[in-house]
């Protein structure tokens, strides 16, 4: 076999994927940050706190546990960097605009779902972060990273 | 204690640096430390081979021989054959600490390879190949080279130094294999230089012998012409140098020394 | 005599301030960080963990990246307009092999 045909296997396919992985996954980065401070606009004025004591003129109608949840993944070409970043230790900055969208995209799901349901606020927030494993790797891998919002939804009257 | 709706300042939890830009800083600031941690290495190892004469090494390994070692039947002509070249060649290298002995190894790839006590190992396939005396006098004069040079040791003690380098970077999965990449591309140029002065050694055994040294590339040539291709990212990527620049250097240094590019060549006797 | 504090804000894990009160709150503030240990670290850890111990190193980077992300926080109450973050809380959750995020998150408040 031609030894230009096993180079372009070796690294020509990974160095294209790196590529399609960057600019798509740059793409839809930035598409999401832009949805999210759309529907966070639409949002602003809906009262989301993280302590459960109300102001003296707040009358609580009803209440609800609502949550909202997302798992994302780290494009390839990120995650190519973020290993590279283990070596030497130190800020892993690619992981953090994921990170950033997961949790506000968490916090949204949540917020809408207590507004379309006629809710007013959501008190006691709580927000979680855990890491899905990947099963084909023995569970060493990454699947995703899921952020879990969680609160009290309350109706004032 | 009133509710007033704010919004905090935009990308506070992202640092502002570009993706390209940590992955240039990344790339190249691994390449640098890998490329510094492989020259330490080789340099320590370098070291270490100072205190180990070449009599300790010939009193430690007299009689070694590798496991894996498959051996062809002892009757085979071709052997014997090159077991006398081996023994008329060493005789232009007359301060030789090492007692050479050869073995040959059943296998297809052509290959010839020096190991600690002086134990050279051509394998089946290269005895196949060879067309002249001269062509595998050559191949052995060049193993002659490593012995001198010591390559064939300080192959070793790289090997075991870089052994437990790939060891440490296991540890970190994704980027140690990076690191590993950058090591293995910094050793290969060591192991070029090394091919290039076992080369010369060896043309310089082969007029001993014959007067002159045509053949000497005759290995090569028939290695581009099987299978390898020539490019120079295949050059970068190999342990020897590419065949076509091989043979011009080992014409270049023939003609440095005024030995005859040309003469009458020995057949093989099988 | 009022103790120096490490923040320019007021941060609490409790509801209220004691002693103060609430005059105004704004909304949810979030400050992360995800680090990576070096490989040094780790081996030297691999050692410890034969004795066990305390593991001098990850404890620093832990603690570094925990600030880091406090200081983020507190810049985003800030630039709110509080001064003051209650009810903190600390989450660590390892997101990827050998990195973990640290992360602080509360509510921006106005006391008086």
């Amino acid at each position: 076999m031609s030894i230009y045909f096993e180079l372009f296997v070796n690294f020509g396919i990974p160095l294209l994927v790196l590529m399609v992985a960057y600019f798509v996954g740059n793409a839809i980065e930035k598409k999401h940050f832009r949805e999210i401070r759309a529907r966070e606009e639409k949002v602003h004025g809906f009262p989301v706190i993280s302590f459960a004591t109300l102001p003296p003129d707040w009358r609580v109608g009803s209440a609800e546990l609502v949550t909202g949840s997302v798992v994302v993944s780290l494009d390839y070409f990120k995650r190519i960097i973020a290993g590279l970043r283990g070596l030497i230790g130190g800020r892993v900055k690619t992981y953090e605009p994921l990170l950033d969208r997961a949790r506000r995209e968490a916090v949204l799901r949540m917020t809408e779902d207590a507004k379309a349901r006629g809710y007013d606020a959501v008190i006691n927030v709580r927000l979680e972060t855990s890491r899905l494993a990947n099963a084909r790797k023995d569970g060493r891998g990454t699947a995703g990273v899921e952020m879990l919002a969680f609160g009290t939804a309350i109706t004032l009257t | 204690m009133k509710f007033i709706a704010r919004k905090p300042r935009e990308g506070i939890n992202v640092s502002d640096v570009h993706p390209l830009t940590e992955a240039g800083t990344l790339v190249f600031g691994l390449s640098v430390i890998f490329a510094a941690i492989v020259l330490v290495l080789v340099f320590f190892v370098d070291l270490v081979l100072t205190f180990v004469s070449s009599e300790t090494e010939v009193r430690i390994f007299s009689t070694w021989i590798p496991d894996d070692l498959i051996s062809t039947e002892a009757d085979d002509v071709r052997e014997s054959e090159t077991r006398a070249l081996v023994e008329r060649l060493a005789r232009h290298w007359p301060d030789s600490p090492y007692k050479f002995r050869l073995e040959v190894s059943a296998s297809e790839t052509p290959n010839a390879m020096a190991l600690p006590g002086g134990l050279i190992i051509v394998t089946t396939a290269l005895l196949d190949r060879v067309g002249t005396e001269n062509e595998l006098a050559f191949v052995l004069g060049h193993e002659f080279g490593h012995f001198r040079n010591r390559d064939h040791i300080r192959q070793l003690g790289r090997g075991v130094a870089l052994g437990i380098l790939f060891a440490a970077l296991r540890f970190s999965k994704g980027g140690g294999s990076f690191g590993i990449g950058i090591a293995d591309l910094t050793m290969r140029g060591f192991s070029r230089k090394q091919e290039s002065d076992a080369d010369s050694f060896g043309l310089e055994i082969v007029y001993a012998e014959y007067g002159h040294v045509d053949e000497s590339w005759r290995f090569f040539d028939r290695m581009i012409r099987d299978d390898y291709g020539n490019s120079d990212l295949v050059t970068y990527f190999s342990t020897h140098p590419s065949g076509g620049d091989r043979i011009e250097n080992l014409k270049f240094h023939a003609r440095q020394h005024g030995w005859p590019l040309t003469g009458p060549t020995t057949p093989l006797t099988w | 005599m009022s103790p120096e504090s490490r923040y320019p804000i007021i941060l609490s894990n409790t509801e209220t301030i004691p002693g103060k009160q609430i005059a105004e709150f704004y909304g949810l503030v979030t400050g992360n960080t995800v680090r990576a240990k070096h490989i040094g670290r780790d081996i030297m850890a691999g050692f410890k963990n034969i004795v066990g111990g305390e593991l001098k190193g990850y404890t620093e980077l832990l603690q570094d990246s925990r600030r880091e992300a406090t200081e983020r926080m507190v810049e985003q109450a800030q630039s709110m307009g509080a001064n003051a973050v209650v009810n903190v809380r600390y989450a660590t959750s390892s997101i990827a092999q050998g990195a973990a995020e640290l992360f602080a998150y509360g509510t921006a408040v106005r006391v008086a």
